[in-house]
């Protein structure tokens, strides 16, 4: 019998392939974010508003993982913005092999700022970096503000939290209070934006936000 | 449901080690899980079984060992025990968003002959 000691990360391919992405993306000092939440929590919708404002700007560009369809990337195109479409075939998650091909597939000069609209899923995408500066979860009133404690991982990992359709507010029992208490215990610097893509409320603060870290990260705006 | 990518990724780590070390049959496998990964150990030992099948691998025993998440206290810099409600030091009561421990997945040893 042999006893092999092999002390390995199982998903170290990912994270190298992160690394290298991370790598590249550093040296062109663009600032990239991991897009996360449930499926219709908003993510697309607030990306829409995000590059209303922001693409005179800053030069940015979109990574649309999907299950199988075009939507979402459509939705993105149409704004004039780059955009490459990922399409999963069914995995529950990006991973950085896919970020890796997309990122071979866009113009890197000059651009300051990537999002990458990650699977609709709470779970999975928590364990596979990309190559990303930070994780933003969206979490929509609608959803219940009892997710944070359902799917710990993801918000824990989370920089930022976006809490998005604040216009539906009344029609729903969403706690605020336990939701900051949730979110606060999980992870106490976490930065929650309280927005509605219906109304533009709140988008100002969170546009200002991303726009100091692209230019801590290096890219310069007009803005 | 990323349990079966997980297995994917572990099963090639397995097969390597199959090829450079002359295996026949793998009779045990030991992981390392963080408590914090939110890995189902079900759904984990359910993808094992089916993506082992018909391989030197199918049969082997799979051990879990769970790793506690720990954090680094910024005051008294001790690691200490949390959960993800709780991550305050028990000595200084600081609060420690430092996770020293709890994401692991690791594979740690395998058997076989
Ligand atoms: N009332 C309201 N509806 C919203 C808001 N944001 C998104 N929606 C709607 O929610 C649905 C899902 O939005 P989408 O952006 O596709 O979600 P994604 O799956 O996370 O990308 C769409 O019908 C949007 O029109 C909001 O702030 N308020
Ligand atoms: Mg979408
Ligand atoms: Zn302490």
């Amino acid at each position: 019998m042999k006893q092999i000691d092999v002390k390995k990360n199982i998903l170290q391919t990912n994270d190298i392939l992160a690394k290298e992405n991370k790598e590249l993306l550093d040296s062109k000092g663009i600032f990239t974010v991991n897009l996360l939440g449930s499926p219709g929590a908003g993510k697309t919708s607030i990306l829409e508003q995000l590059i209303k404002s922001m693409k005179d700007n800053v030069k940015l560009a979109v990574i649309e993982g999907d299950l199988y369809t075009t939507k979402d990337a459509e939705r993105i195109e149409s704004q004039g913005v780059e955009v490459i479409q990922v399409n999963t075939g069914g995995a529950c998650h990006l991973d950085a092999l896919m970020i890796k091909e997309a990122l071979n597939n866009l113009e890197l000069d000059d651009m300051k700022f990537l999002v990458i609209e990650n699977v609709g899923n709470l779970v999975c995408p928590a364990s596979y970096d990309l190559s990303e500066d930070i994780k933003i979860t969206v979490l929509s009133i609608t959803e219940g503000n009892d997710k944070p404690l359902k799917y710990p991982s993801m918000f824990q990992k989370s920089e930022v939290v976006i809490v998005n359709k604040m216009d539906l507010m009344e029609f729903t029992n969403f706690s605020m209070d336990e939701f900051y208490r949730d979110i606060k215990s999980l992870r106490n610097d976490i930065i929650v934006f309280e927005v509605s893509s219906r109304t533009g409320e709140g988008f100002q603060q969170l546009r200002d936000y991303l726009l100091n870290k692209i230019k801590e990260k290096g890219g310069v705006t007009n803005a | 449901m990323h349990e079966v990518s997980i297995v994917n990724d572990l099963m090639e780590i397995i097969q390597q080690n199959v090829v450079s070390h002359s295996l026949k049959k793998v009779t045990k496998v030991t992981l390392k899980i963080g408590t914090m990964t939110s890995v189902e150990e079900h759904a984990l030992r359910f993808a094992f079984e089916v993506v082992s099948k018909d391989t030197e691998v199918e049969g082997a025993e799979l051990k879990i060992e769970t790793v506690e998440a720990t954090a680094l206290c910024p005051q008294c810099e001790k690691t200490f025990n949390i959960t993800f409600l709780n991550k305050i030091c028990p000595i200084c009561n600081a609060y420690s968003n430092n996770i020293v421990t709890g994401y692991e997945l690791l594979i740690d040893e395998m058997e076989g002959e």
